[in-house]
């Protein structure tokens, strides 16, 4: 019994190490197909969403940009397949889509069932506020105490997420995004928590309007994520990535970055590597 | 491989749950209260021979009741205080609530006092009563007698919609279990012990309403 066991077993291990050659590699297949396809999403600025002209659009869809230049020295050979962010895994392990980049933010969980690539932005909360409110800063408002109402939407432990930067404010949880902005527009709230991200291009689309209190925590890490196992790929995707952050690259994520998030990047420094720094 | 139904998270949050409760019932009272006080004076306003508070009574009623509370809600809340008006979250509820429950029970009220016959108050100015006593002790305990089953109807969809205060924040029934379904991803027991305590809450009313209407039941 036990030995029949084993011959199954290892049968199958064989044939398991079959079809992962018989896959060849991912990066050949991407090649010769002509087109990477990415999986994302299209509702979420500034990540992955449609332009007035209907054009999908974001820093997402820039770093996938950025991967298709590097395979094929032409950016626009990306074709974007919409996924929720609860099929962002299966659409990886079903060879669905070749990547996965649409904010995932990097856990042990998530690291389990497929691999990340290098981290491409870092996610964190931060305060936004009127330009023209009784608070101008952080410091403003920790020292106001229980003074300060803080809107911030329904989610986990959103109440204990602000507490960690005000311990003493009042929070009042919405349902939804719009409503956390429109409590601070009506002075319902002195200041509204919510991704650094969406603050920083909900400031871009309104200019002058509002100010970052100047404080950010609870970091997350977004990065691709690829099929588990496919070692060669992701090492081709992480060095395209990496030239984009630190070499060759550097002006079309710059350029991104400031379209979303309107923040100038430093140059990356010259001469020894920053990596080392 | 069915799903493992977990109450744990539900019992361990459920005293949120309860004050959740209590608080809902607290705005539906004070609502229904004061909603009923308009009521009662726009159903007069209604059926009275002046055109300018007939006017003003429909004026109130249409506008109302042709707008979904929660936005409402959202206007008193949010719009207002743009205007100078400025109420916290629970007043600012409760306002709007009592607007709203007035509109509805305008017509009920209106319903009754259409239903009553004209010798009602003319007996009662025949003993030599006022206008005012006519109506305050005569026309208005025989209406309200006659309304009360179209009343609890009210009182109960009235004390369901507090479940929208979750909206702007107020912290009752439905925001307690919203907050729960977040934070413990127990989704499926949350809301069953919340619609049940939903179910609890109106049959009480339910049954004290009819309490009451069995004891002003006219004798036979």
């Amino acid at each position: 019994m036990m030995k029949s066991v084993l011959a199954l077993l290892s049968a199958a291990a064989v044939l398991a190490v079959g079809a992962a050659h018989a896959e060849g590699n991912k990066m050949d297949e991407v090649l010769k197909r002509g087109k990477l396809v990415v999986g994302t999403g299209s509702t979420n600025a500034p990540w992955h969403f449609k332009d007035q002209s209907g054009q999908l659009v974001g820093f997402d869809v820039d770093v996938a940009k950025i991967i298709a230049k590097a395979l094929f020295e032409d950016a626009e050979k990306v074709e974007f397949v919409n996924q929720s962010s609860d099929s962002r895994i299966p659409n990886l392990t079903t060879n669905k889509v070749d990547i996965t980049c649409q904010f995932m933010t990097v856990t042990g969980g998530r690291a389990q069932q497929v691999d990340f690539t290098i981290p491409y932005y870092r996610e964190g909360v931060g305060l936004l506020l009127l330009a023209n409110g009784k608070y101008k800063s952080y410091d403003d408002l920790k020292k106001a105490g229980s003074g300060v109402v803080v809107s911030v939407l329904q989610n986990v432990y959103a109440e204990e997420m602000v507490k960690k930067a005000l311990p003493q404010a009042k929070v009042d949880q919405y349902d939804s995004v719009d409503l956390i902005y429109q409590a601070l527009n009506s002075n319902r709230a002195d200041a509204a928590a919510t991704d650094q991200s969406a603050l920083r291009w909900f400031m871009q689309q309104n200019p002058g309007r509002y100010l970052d209190a100047g404080y950010g925590w609870n970091p997350q890490t977004y990065a691709c994520a690829v099929k588990k196992g496919e070692q060669s790929w992701l090492n081709f995707v992480n060095t395209a990535l990496h030239e984009a952050m630190t070499g060759v690259e550097f002006d079309a994520y710059a350029a991104s970055f400031k379209k979303w998030f309107g923040v100038d990047l430093p140059q990356p420094q010259i001469g020894f590597p920053v990596e080392y720094k | 491989m069915g799903y493992q139904l977990n109450f744990d998270a539900v019992w361990r949050n459920f005293d949120l749950l309860l004050s959740g409760l209590g608080l809902g019932l607290a705005l539906a009272v004070v609502s229904i209260f004061l909603g009923s006080l308009i009521g009662l004076v726009a159903a007069f306003a209604m059926v009275s021979k002046n055109r300018l508070w007939r006017g003003l009574a429909v004026g109130y009623v249409t506008a109302i009741r042709n707008t979904p509370i929660l936005v409402l809600i959202f206007f008193t809340f949010f719009a207002l205080p743009q205007f100078g008006v400025r109420f916290d979250k629970i007043e600012s509820f409760v306002f709007t609530l009592t607007v709203y429950a007035g509109a509805y029970l305008t017509e009920v009220f209106r319903g009754g006092l259409m239903a009553l016959p004209r010798g009602l108050r003319e007996a009662g100015l025949a003993l030599g009563m006022t206008e005012w006593r006519a109506n305050l002790w005569v026309v208005i305990p025989v209406m309200i007698r006659n309304v009360l089953p179209a009343l609890s109807n009210n009182f109960i969809s009235l004390f369901k919609d507090t479940s929208l205060a979750a909206a702007i924040a107020v912290p009752e029934l439905t925001f307690y279990a919203r907050q729960i379904n977040v934070n413990t991803f127990r989704v499926i027991e949350t809301w069953m012990v919340a619609s049940l305590m939903y179910v609890a809450a109106c049959y009480l009313i339910a049954a004290a309403l009819r309490r009451l209407e069995r004891r002003l039941a006219i004798p036979r």
